[in-house]
């Protein structure tokens, strides 16, 4: 998949900082372009904008000291999910990025690790994610950390590929409070 | 929704006009009764001037998939009416241009990669660092048959009648004939494309009626064209007929094979009508239903040896057309499917559309579930279209395979499983209208019961008609459904006590107190143990468990399956106990009802050594896994963000609010896995044993009768499934084997020279049974 060779040493340590609003002019041409670099269908502004402008606070980017220009990023939000009885707050990481040559130094990680704190702080119950069945890389940073794969998601992608969803439990759950099993679909209906 | 969006709206607007050097147009004139209009863009601009860029403004509802779903006009990538400098909106394939057959011939083999790539996918969030897999299986009619330039022409402008089908009209819009007979191929690829278009509406209807996960299974979307619904299917055979015929006419044009060639393909599309025609009507003959299945797979031979003859004409295929669709989606690739990959796509559909009429010979009920269990295991899984087939012939209008009332079924199974000869179940009880005769209250009884149990039962099959991710995720909720059946059931089982003439049975020792017998509920739990079960063990189909939980999970599933055993073992011992009191009564039994009680206790012995089998398995991955984690040779990731008791949470969240079984808390699961108190030796010898006995009674099923063993219709896959069994018993006991020796030369287990390695699901001998292979580290 990568054909441009990777930096075998950071050339320094990267800068981490916490997205907002105002960053917007600066830094979300970059962030589209590093993001969308991997994909075959961008998204449109608005998805990032539903994103940053919302949760620009859960949006954490890695930062050349020397430039200042973008070399990682990831985009969450944190939200109440309804179809759990009582609701739950569940983050969500949407997107996550890393120039090509800045990867396998544990950039993703920290930018994940800072996303985790960050929802923590703000008392999130779980976070979620999905990744497609083949992005092993992304799959054992998530399970490095504790993620664990809850279900798979048959054709979730535009490509046609399955998807697992991988889940970070951080608050006990209490069973007898759940009424549904956070397993969104609902029952199968008999037509 | 975005005030950047509104900017961009105000400012881009006038840019692009000035681009054109032009003033905006003029605000529309709205005059009407009743309606005052006002002219807000003035303040409308000014309100949005108030805002910065990036600003969201936004309701409540605006949802994540609203903003997915939005393209930014005049962006090539999103914009699928963009236009580069210089190009036409239209494509410049001229298709009244003379074809030769060949080329006829190579358009109708690209337009066969198409059909059989039809399905799903959209747009989710999604991780970006994602690598772009090869072309699946499955895409929209706009990727696929829709990017075909005679298939647009034929629908645009809308054919009202047969003689408007046509790529080739005049100015009026009827068929051009002058043109025809110019270009007689034309005619028979026209004819094809008829054919396959009233295909494609059967197959899409079909689909739709059934229960099937649009865009992850299947994308029904038209865009608004007409897939020649209202035309009637004997004009179409006839156009395929008149089409066949003109193959052996004009032999001046066409080359004898060129026109064999087209002849099989024309047939292909008259038999794929039949198969479709027949399995919509009630009460066909399996023997015909399988007809033009097998006919078919004969074509598909004789098609695939002509596919070189074609010319191929990539030119008659354009991703432009998706302009005219009714989409706002972007433009999307045209999904090239290579001749190879449709032939073994096709040769799969029409063996699977012939072995799936196989459903239809009822025997009973248990037979019934392995079919379906059976079938729907195949791997590949049969494409969605079979599968809503299979769907249809099980539930077509309340009707369970064409034939049988539901109530046949589920009486059936309860005859086979729980009760057998059942007073309860007898249906003479329903003519009795005197309140007071006991037949009375349990016929009424029992009717409550099915009405509560049925929808259930029946969801079971639906199930695992779905995709494998689909039903695993089904069954998690299906289990809470059948916690309360069984409850509603326990309260049906006390009311009809009285009435049933059943003495009570100590269990589960002779000297414990005397039991009901339960039969209704007894069969709700069965039923919520297998599907418990069948939870775990798709989790290992589907690789959800990470390495270091396996150990665990095995565990999980050794205690579920040893749990339905002694549940199995229960129900026995109540169904040989009333047996041997009529013998001992010396009662007559009519042959009938003996054969009854002989095909319930055949059942049960049968479902207990399949719970065996499993608890053994299950128990020797188990120890082996366990044994694994104690060596360091598999190494649990250091996960600093969450602790084992939370994950343990997660894990069981679908198993939490069940009751009986009651999850094992943490600890007990801990240590039933860890077996902290057992040396890793003796952890080997267990799973040794354990997969001594799974390996025996593996032997002993595999020889067994279908009748013995309750597969009629699916034998020879269900003795495929349990000698895959038996293979992976026999390669656990040679990892056990491996580490065994390996302990012996260096008993502190430090540095053991393996690494563990993992097969792919569809690598291993059955996917639920995730053995690992010991490899030596180089």
């Amino acid at each position: 998949m990568e054909k441009t060779s990777r930096l075998t040493q950071l050339p320094a340590e990267l800068r981490y900082i916490q997205y907002e609003h105002g960053l917007e002019e600066q830094y979300l041409p970059a962030i589209r372009a590093l993001i969308s670099k991997d994909l075959s269908e961008p998204y449109s502004i608005y998805v990032y904008r539903y994103f940053l402008y919302q949760w620009g606070h859960l949006c954490f980017m890695a930062l050349d000291p020397a430039d200042s220009s973008l070399k990682g990023v990831i985009v969450c939000k944190l939200e109440t999910h309804a179809s759990h009885s009582p609701a739950t707050l569940r983050g969500y990481i949407a997107m996550l990025a890393v120039s090509a040559a800045y990867r396998g130094h544990g950039v993703a990680t920290s930018l994940v690790k800072r996303a985790i704190d960050a929802m923590a702080q703000r008392n999130a119950d779980e976070i979620v994610l999905e990744t497609e069945e083949s992005n092993i890389p992304a799959m054992r940073l998530y399970e490095r950390l504790g993620f664990l794969r809850s279900k798979k998601l048959h054709r979730y992608y535009l490509n046609g590929s399955s998807a697992y969803r991988l889940v970070l439990v951080l608050k006990p759950f209490d069973p007898d409070a759940a009424a549904d099993l956070a397993l969104d679909s609902p029952p199968i209906a008999a037509a | 929704m975005e005030s950047q969006g509104l900017h961009n709206v105000s400012q881009d607007g006038y840019n692009s006009y000035q681009l054109y050097d032009s003033e905006p147009p003029p605000p529309p004139q709205i005059s009407s009764q009743g309606i005052i209009a006002f002219d807000i863009t003035q303040r409308f601009l000014n309100a949005a001037k108030t805002l910065e860029p990036g600003t969201l403004v936004k309701d409540g509802y605006f949802s994540l998939m609203e903003s997915v779903g939005s393209i930014e006009i005049m962006d090539p990538k999103m914009d699928s009416g963009c236009l580069a400098p210089g190009e036409s909106l239209d494509e410049d394939y001229d298709v009244t241009k003379p074809l030769t057959a060949d080329q006829a011939l190579g358009i109708i083999d690209q337009l066969l990669c198409h059909e059989v790539s039809r399905g799903p996918a959209i747009v989710r969030c999604e991780e970006p660092n994602k690598k772009q897999m090869a072309w699946h299986l499955g895409y929209p009619l706009s990727q696929t048959l829709f990017t075909n330039v005679y298939i647009e022409a034929l629908l645009m402008p809308f054919p009202q009648t047969i003689n408007e089908a046509h790529f080739l009209r005049n100015g009026e819009g009827a068929v051009d004939y002058d043109a025809m007979n110019k270009n007689p191929v034309a005619s028979i690829l026209r004819a094809y494309c008829l054919g396959l278009l009233k295909s494609c509406h059967f197959v899409n209807e079909r689909i739709k009626s059934e229960h099937y996960y649009e865009e992850e299974d299947f994308v029904t979307n038209t865009y608004h064209r007409s897939l020649l619904d209202h035309i009637n299917l004997q004009d179409i055979r006839d156009a395929l007929s008149n089409a066949s015929l003109l193959t052996y006419k004009r032999r001046d044009l066409i080359p004898q094979d060129i026109a064999e060639a087209l002849g099989y393909r024309l047939e292909l599309r008259e038999e794929f009508l039949r198969a479709i025609e027949l399995a919509a009507e009630n009460g066909q003959q399996p023997a015909a239903l399988e007809a033009p299945w097998d006919h078919m797979e004969m074509l598909w031979e004789a098609i695939n040896k002509s596919h070189s003859l074609g010319t191929p004409v990539p030119e008659a295929f354009s991703t432009k057309i998706q302009r005219k669709l009714a989409s706002t989606m972007p433009p999307r690739p045209i999904v090239q499917l290579s001749f190879e990959e449709a032939n073994s796509h096709f040769k799969r559909l029409f063996l699977d559309g012939k072995e799936v009429v196989k459903v239809l010979d009822f025997k009973d009920s248990q037979s019934l579930l392995n079919f379906v269990l059976l079938f729907q295991a195949k791997k590949p899984q049969p494409l969605v279209y079979i599968r809503t087939l299979l769907q249809s012939y099980l539930f077509r209008d309340m009707v369970i395979l064409g034939t049988l009332s539901i109530r046949h079924v589920l009486d059936n199974d309860l005859s086979i499983v729980t009760m057998p000869c059942s007073r309860l179940l007898d249906p003479a009880n329903d003519e009795i209208e005197l309140p007071s005769d006991p037949r009375f209250t349990m016929a009424q009884q029992m009717e409550l019961f099915r009405q509560r149990a049925a929808q259930s039962y029946l969801d079971i099959f639906r199930a695992f008609c779905q995709n494998r991710c689909r039903i695993r995720r089904t069954l998690c909720h299906s289990i809470q459904d059948w916690e309360t059946v069984q409850v509603d059931a326990e309260e049906i089982d006390q009311q009809l006590q009285p009435y049933t003439q059943e003495v009570p049975v100590s269990w589960p020792r002779a000297n414990s107190p005397p039991a009901q017998r339960l039969p209704l509920s007894s069969w709700a739990y069965l039923y919520k143990l297998r599907l418990m079960e069948w939870i775990v063990q798709l989790g290992f189909e589907l690789d959800i468990y990470a390495p270091d939980e396996l150990a665990g999970m095995y565990w999980y599933l050794s205690h579920l399956a040893r749990t339905r055993a002694q549940h199995i073992e229960r129900i026995k011992t109540f169904t040989i106990q009333i047996v041997a009191d009529l013998e001992r009564r010396s009662v007559t039994v009519s042959p009938e009802d003996q054969d009854k009680y002989d095909m319930s206790i055949c059942y049960l012995h049968m479902a207990l050594l399949d719970a065996t089998v499993t608890r053994e398995l299950a128990d020797a991955l188990s120890c082996l896994y366990t044994a694994l984690l104690r060596l360091d040779l598999i190494v649990p990731p250091p996960r600093p963000c969450s602790t084992d008791e939370l994950r343990y949470d997660i894990r069981m969240k679908p198993f939490a609010p069940i009751g009986l079984p009651e999850l094992p808390s943490f600890e007990t699961f801990t240590q039933a896995t860890q077996q902290a108190d057992v040396p890793t030796t003796k952890l080997l010898d267990i799973a040794d044993e354990a997969v001594a006995n799974a390996k025996k009674i593996l032997e002993v099923l595999k020889k067994r009768e279908p009748d013995a063993v309750f597969t009629h219709g699916s034998h020879d896959r269900w003795v495929a499934a349990t000698a895959n069994g038996q293979r992976s018993a026999i390669a656990t006991g040679l990892a056990v084997m491996v580490l065994r020796k390996a302990l012996k030369g260096a008993p502190d287990g430090k540095n053991l020279p393996f690494k563990v390695e993992f097969k792919a699901p569809d690598k291993r001998y059955h996917e639920f049974w995730n053995v690992p292979s010991l490899v030596p580290k180089k």
